[in-house]
């Protein structure tokens, strides 16, 4: 299932934010979103979930256009992994990732027990099973976001979209949620679309990358071939340069800390 | 290990379950005319077609007992339960553990109303309470129509068009008051508002009790998506979940049921706020499980306060004062005890 965007015109009040975006995610790829803050990411983002309206343009996710879906035949299409999350009350971590069936549960229903079921195995797969019965707020912003992660694992979507699902975590908990996500989408042949401030993850774990500026696309198409110099000088700083690792790997470095 | 905390929850439910039989017998025999035990049974026994075991009850006991006590204290628990499910609706609807149902104008509209009736209208057939009840809806629907024409569709304009309502209909109950006559109309709409259930009757539980039970009932059905409610409206609708819809769903549920316990026995203040605490601690925060703890703590903690209010002094107590003095204090305590996480939750 791709996501397809034509023409896409988009803000808040009168101010456009996204300016004629057209790109293609397709199935089966992790596609990473990257620019500044203010680029227009997450505007992006609340477009294809259609939580905000398009001025211009059309979304087709798996060929069906979402302005005319409803919210419920949309989110089993469309999951959404959120940043940090905070809950205003007290609910187990089970309870949280329970909600992600709310598409199935008619709206008078609770989940049945093969929901409950088949949440556990999800936390299992995403490796917070121990974590189930323990109140969402006390745990750690690195379980928060695997919680999240299973929660829309759960919702089952064949399109995922992942708002900066790093911001929060320490070094080692963003290459573990980006390997957990890596897996995933190979496995079950998810459509995945992550923006990221970190071009390194991008280069390590996505197959394709979309560089925003100011709204405008700089540059799409696969990771490894649009992340050059140029492109990274333009999108997200001018002192910025790939380097390789003494192993070859890839990595992007401000352009001083390589010279020196 | 499991089996002992499987008992101790069942021992917490038969703990409430004795102490609201208690209440409920002893709510039943005190009063200005005292109803013992043994008179119970003779007043009850009859009624389930066991009368042959006992005496009747003098008639003057069976009037007091059935035509005055039993309606009244229906209306209490019916009246606690809903307003503290609607507490707890509103709470999960504005994701903030301090709001209360009448923070949309149900209760300032109300008391207008039936201010209204009181000094203007005495004669129509729809009287205080219907004059309260619509005047109450109106006030609701009145924010919900300013809400809907802001672009933001957050809840946390609702709660401002909420608190303009109020002040608006605020006003025109000073005006009111303060042109009315003071012999006779004034007392009447001050005691009003302060609330009491000693207008209750069958006639009145006729018409409250069907809203407010009915009412409760579909919360308590649709209390699963009141989870998602809680959550962010980015989340909630990526999850399928029309918020905006279903939040006037509930809330128009939660205003009926407050407006018609409003309406039949007066402003009831903090009940909705604080028991919705009580019942959290008891049952936790699924909503499923929530809405029935919550009603069951409602209809007992409003029952008791009834109890005191016509039973501690010779002159009746309007029930606001009574559940003020114990549920403002109470929140104060929450707020010393609310945790870093900015959640007064303690379950």
């Amino acid at each position: 299932m791709s996501v397809e965007i034509a023409g896409l015109t988009a803000g808040y009040g009168d101010v456009p934010v996204l300016h004629d975006v057209s790109l293609e995610i397709r199935q089966g790829r992790i596609c990473a979103l990257i620019g500044h803050n203010g680029s227009g990411k997450t505007t992006l983002m609340r477009c294809i979930n259609g939580l905000i309206k398009a001025w211009k343009g059309m979304i087709r996710v798996a060929g069906r256009d979402i302005s005319l879906m409803r919210r419920n035949d949309m989110a089993r299409l469309i999951s959404l992994v959120p940043q940090g999350g905070h809950s205003p009350f007290q609910f187990s971590s089970l309870e949280i990732v329970l909600m992600g069936g709310a598409s199935r549960v008619k709206p008078w229903a609770s989940p049945c027990a093969s929901e409950r079921r088949l949440a556990m195995e999800v936390c299992r797969e995403v490796g917070v099973e121990g974590l189930a019965a323990t109140p969402f707020n006390n745990l750690s912003g690195g379980q928060k976001q695997l919680v999240m992660l299973a929660r829309a694992l759960f919702q089952n979507a064949p399109v995922m979209l992942l708002d900066e699902p790093n911001s929060h975590l320490d070094f080692s908990n963003q290459h573990r949620t980006m390997g957990l996500m890596r897996r995933f989408v190979k496995e079950r042949g998810v459509t995945a679309l992550i923006s990221l401030h970190d071009p390194n993850l991008a280069l390590s774990y996505a197959d394709d990358a979309v560089m925003l500026r100011q709204g405008r696309v700089v540059a799409a198409g696969p990771a490894g071939e649009v992340m050059d110099d140029a492109h990274l000088r333009e999108a997200i700083g001018s002192n910025l340069m790939l380097d390789r690792t003494l192993s070859g790997a890839r990595v992007v470095v401000p352009r001083d800390v390589a010279v020196k | 290990m499991k089996a002992t905390e499987i008992i101790m929850k069942n021992l917490l439910v038969i703990l409430c379950a004795a102490a609201f039989l208690l209440a409920l017998l002893a709510s039943l025999s005190l009063g200005r005319y005292p109803i013992g035990l043994t008179d119970l049974a003779r007043l009850v026994l009859p009624q389930l077609g066991l009368g042959g075991y006992v005496a009747p009850a003098p008639v003057e006991m069976q009037m007091v007992f059935w035509n005055i006590r039993v309606p009244r204290i229906l209306m209490s628990i019916a009246v606690g339960s809903g307003i503290s499910i609607a507490g707890v609706v509103f709470q999960a609807l504005f994701r903030n553990p301090l709001a209360a149902p009448d923070i949309l104008g149900v209760t300032a509209g109300s008391c207008f109303g039936a201010a209204l009736s009181i000094m203007f209208f005495t004669r129509l057939a729809l009287g205080v309470q219907g004059f309260a009840f619509i005047f109450g809806v109106f006030a609701v629907s009145i924010a919900y129509v300013i809400a809907a024409r802001s672009w933001d569709r957050s809840a946390s304009v609702l709660v401002i068009t909420g608190i303009v309502v109020s002040a608006v209909f605020q006003a025109g109950l000073s005006i009111l008051m303060y042109l009315a006559d003071p012999y006779d109309q004034l007392t009447k709409i001050v005691f009003w508002i302060m609330g009491s259930f000693h207008v209750a009757s069958w006639a009145k539980a006729q018409v409250t009790l069907p809203v407010v039970v009915i009412g409760s009932v579909l919360l308590g059905m649709f209390g699963w998506r009141l989870n998602i409610m809680t959550q962010s409206e980015e989340e909630a609708l990526s999850m399928g979940v029309d918020v905006f819809r279903w939040r006037m769903f509930y809330v128009v549920i939660s205003t009926l049921i407050v407006a018609s316990s409003v309406a039949a026995v007066g402003a009831i203040s903090w009940v909705g706020l604080i028991v919705p605490h009580i019942a959290r601690y008891l049952a936790g925060t699924e909503h499923r499980r929530l809405i029935p703890a919550a009603a069951f703590v409602g209809g007992g903690f409003l029952l008791v306060m009834d109890t005191v209010a016509r039973t501690v002094s010779a002159s009746e107590i309007p029930i606001s004062i009574i559940t003020s003095l114990i549920g403002a204090p109470f929140l104060g305590y929450l707020v010393m005890r609310r945790r870093r996480n900015g959640c007064v939750d303690v379950g």
